[in-house]
């Protein structure tokens, strides 16, 4: 995407990526120009075009407050290469990926307090030896679920270019995460399986692998 | 054609051919589905994007669409990136307060 040119959209350097891509002249003012430039630009907003077609694009972007296009843009474009990538589930399987990864670390979270709840608790004397046994090990569904506080939504966008939006404040986020691979969760048509259970209200199934198995960290990737 | 046009046709405001492409994913009883995916992508796209695919994976990519679509209609910034963003974080944070935990079981082990 755009990594030089002022954010004033003037096109005195030749079309921008858009209108390269779109055969078409580029004027004074063109809504894509700050944020495809002509020679990454046009490839990205090839696929832009694809999934969402151009005249949707500037509409949304219309719609959008002049600072936040920045974001926009690069949230459309992962979008559409997430889709490109994935003609059937798009972004929709790393939603799945990443929530299975939120579940097997809830429940390693769980386990791991209780087991220190029961390190720092002072030890009872010793019981008398009776012929019962000792009482049956703690399950894992014995523990509480943990449900930690929804998050203030963080930006995870950095301006492409310094001179764009120079409002903006620095964002927390180098990098957009890219799709990860199939192989975190066991295959692709498990991954497919689960993003139908959740497009249809379903719940992530019960028997996730084993903590620190398939609940590895996403794997950060430079986004083309 | 068919009697009743599928919620797509209805939207376009066209009669409702037989093997209308839209007709088996947009029941007339949910006439907000088709709006909001029309309004992100447009008929056209959607309609390339279903000829491109396995019959049988088709209503699977008209659902994650139709999420999509959602999210970016109540987003118009993010759209489910912003589900996604949200979902790292609560990881990254999740993460660290499970690493200060085993640090303080081991703590607590040697104790």
């Amino acid at each position: 995407m755009s990594s030089s040119g002022s954010p004033s959209s003037s096109c005195g350097g030749g079309p921008c990526g858009a209108c390269k891509f779109l055969r078409r002249k580029c004027v004074a003012g063109c809504i894509f120009a700050p944020y495809f430039d002509s020679e990454q630009g046009a490839a990205h907003f090839a696929a832009v075009h694809k999934v969402f077609g151009a005249s949707n694009v500037s509409k949304l972007l219309q719609h959008v407050p002049e600072h936040k296009r920045a974001d926009a843009v690069v949230s459309i474009c992962f979008e559409a290469q997430a889709r490109l990538r994935d003609p059937i589930y798009g972004c929709v399987s790393h939603i799945v990926s990443l929530q299975q990864q939120v579940v097997s670390l809830q429940t390693e979270l769980s386990y791991v307090q209780a087991h220190l709840a029961t390190l720092e608790l002072p030890q009872p004397p010793p019981a008398p030896v009776t012929s019962s046994g000792s009482p049956p090990p703690l399950s894992i569904l014995d523990l509480p679920t943990i449900t930690p506080s929804l998050y203030e939504l963080s930006p995870i966008f950095e301006p492409m270019s310094s001179t764009w939006t120079m409002q903006q404040q620095p964002r927390p986020f180098d990098h957009l995460f890219g799709v990860p691979s199939s192989s975190t969760i066991g295959g692709s048509s498990e991954l497919q399986a689960l993003a139908r259970d959740f497009l249809h209200g379903g719940q992530i199934p019960a028997d996730l692998p084993p903590p620190g198995t398939g609940g590895s960290a996403p794997t950060v990737v430079k986004r083309e | 054609m068919n009697p009743k046009r599928c919620a797509a046709c209805k939207y376009l405001r066209r009669k409702c051919p037989k093997d209308c492409i839209f007709s088996p994913y947009f029941p007339p009883s949910d006439p907000h589905k088709f709006a909001c995916i029309h309004r992100i992508y447009g008929a056209g796209n959607v309609s390339k994007m279903l000829q491109q695919l396995p019959v049988q994976t088709r209503a699977e990519a008209v659902e994650s669409l139709s999420f999509e679509a959602k999210c970016r209609v109540d987003d118009p910034v993010y759209g489910c990136v912003g589900i996604i963003s949200l979902l790292q974080t609560q990881i990254q944070k999740t993460q660290t307060l499970l690493a200060k935990t085993q640090a303080d079981c081991c703590c607590s082990n040697q104790t």
